[in-house]
């Protein structure tokens, strides 16, 4: 019982990660139909503005070494603002290389390229200002929180369950939003029909804005939260959720809020699943285990079927 | 610009149409770089393990190399065979998640199996060539086959086929066209290509590991033909060299060269949503050509 | 229709042929010293490993500086390139054949071991001295003559902390070992973690892998301290090493631990803060060793880092190197202009006799005294294990030198 607790909390810890960068990227999924693949750099953005914020400094190997912002808040504070300043790039992001596209009625694979140019562009951007260093959130940062929580002898750290409920929570508030406002509804009317939603006096292009501009803050504020709980590793730190992240999409269904998290949740358990002696082939496990997913249920888990988008 | 630079945009080149094969059919199908490390995983354990491969000259010769093609050919079409009835069922962005998948298995597979040599990989690959001007010159006249069979292609029933896919699959099927068939077709070719591209690479780049085939190079190749243009084999020919050799030419500019390298792809669609190298810009230099007419426009087939 | 691909054909193939024929740098020329001696860097400055090669950088351009204080080549100056040479291979090879082209006489790099099986065996064709700052996987001065390297193997380093811990602790029972296994030099040093631990009949209780970006181990940990052992045993680079020591104390586990040579930097402070006290390295580079040339080393680098009061003072082990790297070369070279002036050789001349001078010298350098076997592997006399001191607060510390 210990051990299946454990593999639990494990699965919980891992997947928790997960699903808070999926949660964003499946926003613009379910808008657009297409992939952001500058959502890890955006990601990244937001842990290195949550470390400014709190008083960090910039190390010695970037243009702006040694910049110090002149106060610091407390993390709660920090983190809110570092999504609302990532959620300004990614309207930014959106406004060159989306939706230019949009106007001209492009191909939407296209964006995939695009938003891959603006991925390269940002993360070698943090390099030239920041350097290659990494920086991390200090440890004590949550006050006198114990380090890790032990549960019917099975052991998880505290910020791990933090994250996880954190994602939770934006799970709930993003739902609450999307079926009970206007505004969300409208957003929903876009990602049906982009064209019907227009006839029906739906501001297509402002609904876009809004999906991502509400990414960019989730994709800030995951970045943050995971550089609490792991150090912020330079410049490519989110590019290496990108690929788990897109696994993590299909698996919930791509473009379904709810799916990003139960298929964050269940990637990260099958990972956790995987004896110590196989560790080795843990990624294997989860990508075989996501396209036997795709052959038996394309749509995903709590997907809809959406054959001709790209 | 040296010999080297020119052999990795001709291995890009190909690797560009690898992915280019598929989606002229309407299939976004990312696993070249998966056929491409298989292809390279053959180069390298033939001709590091298998003496009769050496010869007696100073130089590895140039059959064997040959013949490290064939198989690894014969190891990815087959390979392709069963593994695009299954995955030709999804589409789209589905399809192109699933070859990715697929990708970071065989990566993953590859560091583990003990005999690929692990995270080192396998090193001291022998050697055609003495120069990269002699690998250079070898895929040219490979990329310079490839094309020819690509326009060949484009031309045959079968490829007319595979554009009419493309245009509108459920039209395609309805005139008659097996779908499926010329799906998997244009899928195992591109298994063929990015397979023998492999083994060139892996006796250039003297090593091979599993890191050389991995959800980076995926992506990267598809910008090659979503830059160059996916409607004529120029299109990713095109892209594939030039932003193979982008990152190299743009050394001068020091720590901006990546920001403006991005930059590029980011513009680049932007400005080109078709890609630079289309079927219209064709017909436009025809038009710029043609004055004086020449007769050689009498001999095109509609 | 023909004519449109014989004509493009022609065009790709003539204009391919134009590309290649620009080509190439004459290396029977003579040596180009109107900039000054030229020596040619490649370091993994951009992609994944771009930290290590911001931290090589530093030392190349310190030891630049100080060989050009002391009056560069017997007078002349050395002229340093550095190209970047990505964290990939094919990146590495362009920025090789590139430098070699631009008529260096010598090289230093590439940064990961990886690149180096494949990029100096190009170097080792065009008859260019390389010497390695950081290639630490077996069979690297074994793809040639012109292959040197100043950083140590796992083999003579690692076992000396595991001896070191049992020294310590002699009722150490239970060890537990770590490593990513898509690393190059993790699988190696673990592979030599593993014999030493089995030679003092600890053979390792369990074995758990990771992946190089992987950042949260829970799993990995909780089935380790199942098996409640009292010493845990990595190999891993700074940053997951950090990330793993941090999360192995935060979830409970109080007993010893051992660190191979990858996280001998102090860029491990900031990760693993407070957690990092007590760790035991084995180390190819001691800041704390008192010889005159580390001490120049350690002042110059503190210098340099002085103005930004937020860095840590103390370098770390690969900027020592690359330091060590740079000073090889520029000593060499002194030597060669004194017996043969550069000015009457032409390049690949100039570059053999290089060869020959760097691997028959003796150096006083960072790391201690340093000399190369005939196939350019490093003889180094000092290694040394340390511990972690973290300051109060966590924020910075010190590998502290045990006897």
């Amino acid at each position: 019982m210990e051990g299946l607790l454990q593999l639990l909390f494990n699965g919980l810890s891992v997947g928790a990660v997960y699903a808070l960068f999926a949660l964003g990227y499946t926003l613009v999924f379910s808008v657009l139909g297409v992939i952001n693949f500058a959502h890890g750099a955006i990601f990244t953005l937001g842990a290195y503005f949550t470390y400014l914020l709190i008083g960090g400094a910039v190390g010695a190997n970037g243009l702006l070494a040694g910049l110090q912002l002149p106060f610091a808040l407390p993390f709660w504070l920090a983190l809110p603002v570092a999504g609302m300043a990532a959620a300004a790039v990614a309207l930014v992001v959106e406004r060159i290389a989306f939706s230019p596209l949009r106007d001209r009625g492009s191909d939407p694979l296209l964006a995939l390229i695009t938003s891959l140019g603006a991925g390269v562009i940002l993360v070698n951007l943090i390099q030239l200002l920041v350097g290659a260093e990494s920086y991390s959130i200090p440890v004590g940062t949550l006050g006198s929180l114990p380090a890790a929580l032990s549960i019917a002898g099975a052991k998880v750290r505290t910020v791990q369950v933090i994250l996880l409920a954190i994602a939770g929570l934006l799970l709930a508030a993003l739902s609450i939003w999307i079926d009970g406002s206007r505004s969300g509804k409208a957003l929903q009317a876009v990602s049906e029909d982009p064209v019907t939603a227009q006839l029906l006096g739906i501001n297509s292009g402002r609904m876009i804005q809004i999906a991502f501009g509400i990414s960019g803050f989730l994709a800030g504020v995951a970045g943050g939260l995971v550089g609490l709980s792991v150090s912020i590793a330079g410049p490519y730190f989110g590019i290496g959720y990108g690929l788990k992240g897109l696994g993590v999409l299909v698996l919930g269904g791509l473009g379904s809020v709810p799916g990003a998290v139960l298929g964050g949740l269940i990637i990260g358990l099958a990972e956790a699943c995987v004896p110590a002696e196989l560790s080795g082939y843990k990624d294997a496990v989860s990508f075989g285990f996501l396209f036997l997913v795709l052959l038996i249920r394309p749509q995903g888990l709590l997907g809809r079927p959406q054959p001709n988008k790209v | 610009m040296d010999a080297g630079l020119l052999e990795q945009m001709l291995l890009g080149a190909l690797l560009g149409l690898s992915v280019y094969l598929p989606l002229r059919c309407g299939q976004l199908s990312l696993a070249t770089p998966g056929f491409f490390a298989i292809g390279g995983t053959v180069a390298a354990l033939l001709s590091t393990r298998v003496p009769a491969l050496a010869g007696s000259g100073s130089t590895y010769p140039i059959t064997s190399v040959l013949l490290e093609m064939a198989l690894a050919a014969l190891l990815t079409g087959v390979l392709a065979l069963g593994l695009g009835r299954v995955v030709l069922q999804l589409r789209g962005i589905y399809l192109a998640i699933a070859t990715i998948a697929l990708v970071e298995i065989l990566r993953v597979v590859t560091l583990n199996l003990e005999f690929t040599g692990g995270a080192l990989g396998i090193f001291g690959i022998p050697q055609p060539f003495d120069s990269a001007a002699g690998y250079a010159a070898f895929t040219l006249a490979l990329l310079a086959l490839i094309c020819w069979l690509c326009d060949r292609l484009e031309k045959t029933r079968p490829g007319r086929a595979m554009a009419a896919i493309r245009d509108d699959e459920l039209a395609a099927a309805s005139q008659g066209i097996n779908t499926a068939d010329s799906k998997l077709l244009a899928f195992v070719l591109s298994a063929l290509v990015a397979g023998i591209t492999g083994v060139v690479a892996a006796h250039f780049l003297n090593s091979w590991n599993a890191k050389l085939g991995n959800f980076d190079a995926s992506i990267t190749t598809l910008a090659f033909v979503v830059f160059g243009g996916s409607r004529t084999w120029l299109g990713p020919v095109f892209g594939g060299l030039l932003l193979t050799a982008l990152p190299e030419l743009l050394r001068p500019v020091g720590d901006l060269r990546l920001i403006v390298f991005g930059a590029v792809i980011l513009v680049g669609p932007l400005f080109f949503p078709q890609g630079v190298i289309t079927p219209e810009l064709f017909k436009t230099l025809k038009r710029i050509m043609r004055r004086p007419p020449t007769p050689a426009a009498q001999g095109e087939r509609p | 229709m023909k004519r449109r691909l014989a004509s493009s054909l022609a065009a790709l193939i003539s204009a391919a042929a134009a590309l290649s024929a620009c080509q190439g740098s004459d290396d029977q020329g003579p040596v180009n010293l109107s900039k000054g001696v030229p020596v040619g860097a490649v370091l993994a400055l951009t992609g994944n490993a771009n930290v290590y090669g911001q931290d090589q950088k530093i030392g190349i351009e310190l030891a630049l500086a100080a060989l050009n204080g002391a009056g560069g080549v017997n007078g002349k100056p050395l002229a340093l390139s550095i190209e970047d040479g990505g964290s990939a291979e094919p990146s590495a090879n362009a920025a090789f054949t590139l430098q070699i082209n631009r008529g260096m006489l010598a090289l230093i790099g590439p940064t990961l071991s990886q690149q180096a099986f494949s990029a100096d065996p190009i170097a080792q064709r065009r008859g260019v001295p390389v010497v390695a700052p950081s290639n630490t996987a077996t069979g690297i001065p074994e793809i040639g003559h012109f292959i040197s390297r100043v950083s140590a193997q796992s083999s003579v380093i690692a076992p000396l902390s595991i001896a070191k811990a049992l020294q310590l602790n002699p009722s150490i029972r239970r060890a537990a070992v770590f490593y990513a296994q898509d690393d190059a030099y993790s699988t190696a040093e673990t592979v030599i973690f593993q014999q030493a631990l089995t030679a003092k009949g600890l053979k390792p209780v369990t074995v758990q892998r990771t992946q190089l970006n992987d950042q949260d181990f829970q799993s990995q940990i909780t089935a380790a301290l199942n098996q409640k052992p009292d010493l845990v045993v990595l190999s891993l680079q700074a940053m997951d090493g950090g990330n793993l020591i941090r999360q192995l104390r935060e979830l409970g586990y109080r007993g010893a631990i051992v660190v191979g040579n990858g996280m001998n930097t102090p860029n491990i402070y900031p990760i693993c803060q407070k957690y990092c006290d007590g760790i035991l390295i084995a180390q190819a580079y001691s800041p704390e060793l008192a010889t005159p040339a580390n001490q120049r080393f350690t002042a110059a680098f503190a210098a340099a880092q002085a103005r930004n009061p937020k860095v840590s003072p103390i370098p770390p082990q690969l900027t020592a190197q690359a330091y060590t790297a740079m000073q090889v070369i520029g000593e060499a070279l002194a030597r060669l202009d004194r017996s043969q002036p550069l000015k009457s050789l032409s390049v690949s001349q100039a570059r053999r006799a290089l060869m020959d001078e760097i691997l028959g010298g003796t150096y006083q350098t960072p790391l201690g005294e340093i000399r190369f076997t005939p196939e350019g592997e490093v003889i180094q006399k000092n290694f040394f294990v340390a511990q972690v001191r973290m300051n109060a607060g966590g924020k910075s510390g010190r590998f502290s030198l045990l006897p």
